[in-house]
């Protein structure tokens, strides 16, 4: 029997989409014949707009680059920002910005628990582990005043030291969180309805990966180890006690296995932070920031996040406007490149359950 | 149902039945425009379970009977929320969600983003703030729902009787028009 | 020398050797290069295929307006050197055009549409759909620094009228203060 290739749009509109983007498909009765991406409904020309404002005022607009974690672009944007001025940071305000980073790390974890089991039809999970990421947002809250965007991380430290009785709080989450991660797991990893869909599934070549661009968990579950925290150690990373975990591969099994492990790191490294922070300035203080201006300079800066390298490539004229602010997403290559390479020969099922575990954030791609 | 009721008293209960069925059954359309999308899946789930309300979301603009416009539009986005509104059955209706579907917000002099939402599709409830949290979303929902039961909420009808306002404010900046016209 | 920079040193001593071009190392882990735009195909094999520097993080397009240029650089790393290489080059702006290079990397394909739409940069023989991230564009290529954006979005969207009663806060504080408003701040400002 011949079999006719028909064309299917996923997305904009449709459940199955991770954010406002569309994925176009050739299709041979079940099988995937090729795919390409089409992005650009949620371009909102932020860099456009940074050159308008001034270094400080970027910041509101910085951290809505990327929605599920906005807190790696504001680290990145600052780091770049005192690379280029020179400014030094307190040692407190670099723990506390790891305090950030892990925390949001873990509450994006929480929402990708909902959305790759959400693709599987496994909806319990969803509920459970978005539910319980509020206790996260709720730790977010008491610290910088925000749910979402925080705006917390500044050039020269953080805004605010952590409340009274902060610490405490948070190891009590953490505590209930870890009981909460043993019940997930048992409803997702040893579901076999997961297991046999995941397994073999999507799969990135260990020999291609590093050429096409992948990183971050993809990239570690083809057994690499790649992680800017430890490639070139920003914060206080290189005090802390970690591991990096790989897995062989490179199928969304392997990655999903990444994140469950990384997600106990992550409470580990936060438990570590809680404990070995230091008393004293948490905040360098900038000038006036209407006056503000950063000597002429050019800097790349990467940060590791959820989803992989982000990069901030950040140009001074030496006036107190930026400018010119090139984001790099870390999904920008897993959109595109990555996902054309591997969504053929798949069954039509699986693309929203791989774009799920590459992790592809339409608004960090097109800004 | 063409059968018609002259008593006024009675046509009264229908219209309150009607609505109150309507209010509380609002099957909302998934289409995470912009980043506000962000504060739906806590709305949905566990703690603020927006379930209680009726509310729960629908996967076809042919099912649903609320347009979330969760923030910013690109002009991009917003040939497609036109699209997705006009193939929606009436009653339908639409709330602005952040403070960007109001005035613009923090994208008010960007290039791509349109500033005042009611200008392209008819709007029944703004929530403001960015971004709104879960509470404020289910107390917008809550005023959608109090306007549904007064009887106020027709704007699907107001949309089809000044089509052509409407028209002309979207192909102002929307130049590449090829989409079908639904006469409903 | 210092101890330190010796792996930044080599590689910016193997690609000098190599080509003609100029370079220097900014700090540990940072390494810049400023290639001619004709030598840019060559000098990006040489590292990729020769120096092992397998993964182009990103690539960034800035208008030098006064200048006349256009700015391109590639930032390659290296997972074995554990070195950032900025490879820079410039193009002229009346005229920026610039050979194709999807076939070194295939991401290369999106940022060169990007900047195709973004900037206006012609990159002969490059495939793919035109419009990557607009549509229906008919003005200027909008990241350039002479389009304005303001003015675009006075003339095409529609602008909701402020309260009357909000006052320009800014004036306030800075009376306070003693301090003087920028030019750059008022330009925008509601009182005028």
């Amino acid at each position: 029997m011949r079999e006719k290739e028909t064309t299917l749009y996923i997305g904009p509109q449709h459940p199955g989409i991770t954010g406002n983007m569309m994925v176009k498909i050739k299709i041979k009765g079940d099988t995937v014949v090729s795919s390409s991406t089409h992005v650009g409904y949620l371009h909102r020309a932020f860099e456009k707009l940074i050159e308008q404002r001034n270094w400080l005022q970027s910041f509101t607009i910085l951290c809505r680059f990327c929605v599920p974690e906005p807190d790696p672009m504001e680290l990145t944007y600052a780091r770049a920002v005192e690379e280029i001025e020179g400014r030094e940071v307190p040692e407190r305000g670099k723990w506390i910005r790891v305090l950030v980073m892990e925390l949001a790390r873990l509450q994006s974890f929480m929402l990708w628990y909902g959305g790759q089991s959400g693709s599987a039809g496994l909806y319990t999970l969803g509920q459970w582990s978005v539910g319980d990421r509020n206790y996260v947002l709720d730790l977010f809250e008491e610290l910088t005043g925000g749910r979402v965007y925080h705006m917390f991380i500044w050039p020269g430290g953080v805004r605010r030291d952590l409340p009274k009785g902060f610490k405490d709080k948070a190891l009590r989450t953490m505590d209930y969180l870890e009981k909460r991660l043993v019940q997930y797991n048992k409803l997702l990893f040893d579901n076999v309805i997961f297991q046999k869909r995941a397994q073999g599934v999507g799969i990135i070549p260990k020999d291609k990966a590093i050429e096409w661009g992948v990183v971050g968990p993809p990239l570690r579950g083809c057994g690499i180890k790649s992680d800017v925290r430890i490639d070139e150690p920003y914060e206080v990373y290189d005090k802390l006690d970690f591991i990096v975990p790989t897995f062989e591969g490179g199928d969304v099994w392997a990655r999903a296995l990444v994140r469950r492990e990384e997600i106990k790191q992550s409470i580990s490294i936060i438990r570590q932070v809680l404990e070995k922070m230091p008393e004293g300035e948490y905040y360098n203080k900038i000038p006036n920031p209407m006056k503000w201006k950063i000597p002429a300079g050019e800097a790349y800066v990467r940060t590791e996040s959820v989803r992989g390298e982000v990069g901030f490539y950040v140009v001074s004229d030496g006036t107190e406007r930026p400018r010119r602010v090139h984001v790099k997403g870390a999904a920008y290559t897993h959109a595109f490149t990555v996902l054309d390479k591997i969504l053929p020969g798949q069954n039509i099922s699986d693309v929203s359950f791989i774009l799920n575990s590459m992790g592809a954030c339409p608004p960090e791609i097109e800004r | 149902m063409n059968t018609t009721i002259n008593d006024k008293n009675s046509q009264k209960i229908v219209d309150y039945i009607k609505n109150f069925a309507r209010k509380n059954s609002l099957f909302v359309m998934a289409y995470g425009t912009g980043c506000g999308a962000i504060e739906i899946p806590p709305t949905m789930t566990s703690r603020y379970d927006a379930e209680r309300f009726g509310i729960r979301g629908a996967a076809t603009p042919r099912q649903a009977d609320v347009l979330l416009i969760t923030g910013y539009l690109a002009v991009k986005t917003l040939k497609r929320v036109i699209r997705v509104y006009e193939q929606m059955q009436n009653p339908k209706y639409v709330i602005g969600f952040g403070s960007c579907t109001i005035n613009g917000g923090m994208y008010w002099d960007s290039y791509n983003t349109i500033n005042a939402l009611d200008r392209y599709i008819p709007v029944d409830v703004y929530i403001n703030g960015c971004m709104p949290r879960p509470e404020a979303v289910i107390s917008g929902f809550v005023a959608l729902q109090e306007k549904i039961q007064r009887g106020d909420a027709d704007n699907g009808k107001k949309y089809q009787e000044n089509l052509e306002w409407y028209r002309n404010n979207q192909k102002k900046i929307i130049k590449d028009w090829k989409m079908p016209d639904y006469n409903w | 020398m210092d101890n330190e920079l010796l792996k930044e040193q080599e590689l910016l001593n193997a690609i000098t050797k190599a080509y003609d071009v100029k370079g220097n190392v900014i700090r540990k882990g940072r390494v810049e290069v400023f290639v001619k735009k004709e030598l840019i195909p060559s000098v990006l094999l040489y590292v990729k295929e020769q120096k092992g520097y397998k993964h182009l993080s990103h690539v960034a397009c800035i208008d030098w307006i006064e200048q006349g240029e256009f700015q391109l650089t590639f930032n390659i790393w290296s997972h074995a050197d554990k070195i950032m290489l900025y490879v820079k080059t410039r193009i002229d702006r009346e005229n920026p055009v610039m050979e194709n290079l999807d076939g070194i990397w295939d991401q290369l394909n999106t940022y060169e549409r990007e900047f195709r739409e973004m900037f206006g940069i012609e990159f002969t023989g490059l495939v793919g759909e035109k419009e990557f991230i607009l549509e229906d564009w008919d003005d200027m290529p909008p990241m350039r620094r002479d389009f304005d954006t303001v003015q675009y979005s006075k003339d095409h969207y529609y602008f909701r009228p402020g309260r009357e009663d909000a006052k320009d806060v800014r004036k306030t504080l800075t009376d306070r203060t003693g301090e003087e408003i920028p030019d750059y701040a008022t330009k925008y400002s509601r009182e005028k």
